[in-house]
């Protein structure tokens, strides 16, 4: 917050007069909303994580069995390493592909710039459902790449294989959430003085190297906020393993899911979720003492 | 002859310019985009194909799915209900951030971890946003339905966007209106009424514009919340998991012009509001 103030020239540092308002009352009702509605609730989930689920529901209780029940069965610690393994696969990917057209389109001038952004930001602006969906009838049996292989005649029959795994799970992840790695990496890469690279290749270095000694530890804030974003979304990850996974390819989320839309457990779900929750909270903890928070989420600004 | 010249050499001199880089530049954005788009293309194609079946091959051209889509009646009555909690949960999420926004123009004590909070909605995954009021509300005994659990939901995503977007733009415009009215002794509504908000409300419509499509949008919090009512993209994935129905295509094309007609109106909007704060 400081550097914001900062920032607002002389103007506003030398002004006498306070903006309107008093903080506490302009305050007062978002934070009765987050505390009734977010904080409130999720304390409760903490509190329900320890109680007892048995056939007649789920009743107030102190015991630790949902997490022991994690923790003793390798299929729920096999799956929330599987999640973290897709997270980070699924970062990795669009992070190789979306630096590139972040620094594409941070080249680019004028109208055309204004375009290409345009163009990044229209498909992620439909539905994520719709976009994992479109994936069903590209990888699926009568979908666009068996038929195509079918016609050109190299297969005869559909390949079954292209859908229902963790590799389809990986692609629609990637092609869901790519524009949030690549918005921050293109904006921090805005931010970067175009001097500087003068000065660089003026001083004889060759593209490369300006590149690795400039604009790669410059663009840095941008790359760090733009896994964060990806990482964080395929960690909560529903819809694109449930439409595109089959039994391989489930995450972390949909196990959870199924507790509450099944399987009625809601103690051994709310456990579930609390570790979700630390995993993530540690992750937050780890990169926040780097970043700060609200640059995550501002594009590294 | 001469005219046949300076063509040639004007010629040689752009062969000369395009640099390997360039080049490769303008193959990876085309690659990019065609990842980008070709499904969504795909999906426009499928959805006047005259098959039963979603995919492939195509067996001829027929609106048909489309008048299906507008003939239904859940698929409407999910239309109203999207639109209206997207006209609430913004409302409500824009003016709470615009407050709070508002409060963060002073210094006060603590600003860091109300921020953190304001921020917590969108850290916290999405899931566990939904499954927490799924407990909290069931366990007060509050059916889930369209406007309890489900716009609660939507106001708790969609404020800390609301915020982010509200914070910077009130930050920065110029104040010397709003000092000289509270320097001749203008009471803060009118302070706030006259002044303030004439200057933000482009911001303020925007950002509302923005809050409203993220909750049409809004899917893995609504799924929980959302009872037996339907919205939007509850509805589209009701149909593709019980049971592939063929009209989706024409669904999904629908969906992507509606937001992407939203957004872009939210993004003119914003632009506009950006220009003439700075100008």
């Amino acid at each position: 917050m400081k550097t914001s103030t900062g920032q607002d020239s002389g103007r506003q540092d030398t002004a006498s007069v306070k903006p309107v308002g008093r903080p506490f009352w302009l305050l007062t009702p978002g934070l009765l909303w987050l505390m009734a509605f977010m904080i409130l609730p999720v304390l409760f989930m903490v509190a329900v994580s320890f109680w007892n689920s048995g056939y007649y529901g789920t009743r107030p209780d102190f015991t630790f069995k949902s997490y022991i029940r994690i923790f003793q069965s390798p299929l729920y610690v096999g799956q929330l390493i599987k999640t973290l393994r897709i997270g980070l696969e699924a970062t990795a990917l669009s992070l190789l592909i979306s630096y590139p057209i972040a620094f594409i389109i941070s080249q680019a001038k004028g109208g055309a710039k204004a375009l290409l952004i345009l163009m990044l930001f229209l498909p992620f602006w439909a539905s994520y459902v719709v976009r994992a969906f479109v994936w069903l009838p590209i990888l699926g049996r009568n979908g666009a790449i068996n038929s195509a292989l079918m016609a050109v005649g190299v297969i005869d029959q559909p390949l079954d294989w292209l859908l229902y795994n963790e590799g389809s799970v990986l692609l629609g992840l990637v092609y869901v959430y790519t524009l949030f790695m690549a918005l921050p990496i293109y904006m921090s890469l805005e931010k970067i003085d175009p001097k500087l690279i003068e000065a660089a290749t003026d001083l004889g270095a060759r593209p490369f190297r300006v590149f690795w000694e400039v604009l790669l530890p410059l663009s840095m804030p941008g790359v760090a906020s733009g896994c964060i974003m990806v990482f964080l979304l395929t960690m909560s990850a529903y819809v694109t393993p449930q439409l595109l996974g089959g039994p391989q390819g489930i995450m972390i989320g949909n196990i959870i899911a199924s507790q509450f839309l099944s399987s009625n457990d809601w103690a051994f779900g709310s456990a579930l979720s609390v570790i979700l929750i630390i995993v993530v909270m540690l992750l937050f903890l780890g990169i926040g003492r780097k970043t700060k928070v609200e640059q995550i989420f501002t594009g590294g600004g | 002859m001469s005219g046949s010249g300076t063509l040639s050499v004007s010629m040689w001199q752009r062969l000369q310019r395009i640099n390997p880089f360039e080049f490769a530049s303008w193959i990876y954005g085309l690659v990019f985009f065609v990842f980008l788009y070709s499904p969504l293309v795909m999906i426009t194609v499928l959805s006047f194909n005259d098959s039963r079946l979603t995919g492939f091959p195509l067996k001829g051209f027929t609106t048909k799915w489309y008048e299906a889509v507008f003939a239904s009646q859940p698929l409407l009555s999910a239309l109203a209900n999207s639109i209206y909690v997207g006209l609430a949960s913004a409302a409500i999420a824009t003016t709470l951030a615009l407050l709070m926004a508002l409060a963060f123009r002073h210094d006060f004590w603590g600003k860091r971890i109300v921020l953190y909070l304001i921020l917590m909605p969108i850290i916290l995954p999405g899931i566990i946003g939904g499954i927490v009021l799924l407990i909290f509300f069931g366990y007060l005994g509050i059916r889930p339905s369209l406007f309890t659990t489900v716009l609660v939901g939507h106001v708790n995503w969609v404020l800390p966007f609301a915020f982010l977007t509200l914070y910077p733009r009130l930050h920065k415009f110029d104040r010397s209106l709003e000092e000289a009215a509270m320097d001749l002794g203008a009471r803060t509504s009118q302070v706030f009424w006259e002044i303030v908000f004439p200057i933000v409300r482009p911001s303020v419509i925007a950002t509302a514009i923005f809050a409203f499509s993220l909750s049409f949008d809004e899917f893995i919090r609504t799924i929980f919340t959302v009872g037996s009512d339907r919205t939007i993209p509850v509805q589209f994935y009701v149909l593709i998991v019980e049971e592939l129905s063929p009209e989706l295509p024409a669904m999904a094309v629908i969906i992507i012009l509606l937001t992407t007609v939203v957004s872009l109106l939210g993004f003119a909007y914003m632009r506009r509001a950006d220009r003439s704060n700075s100008a």
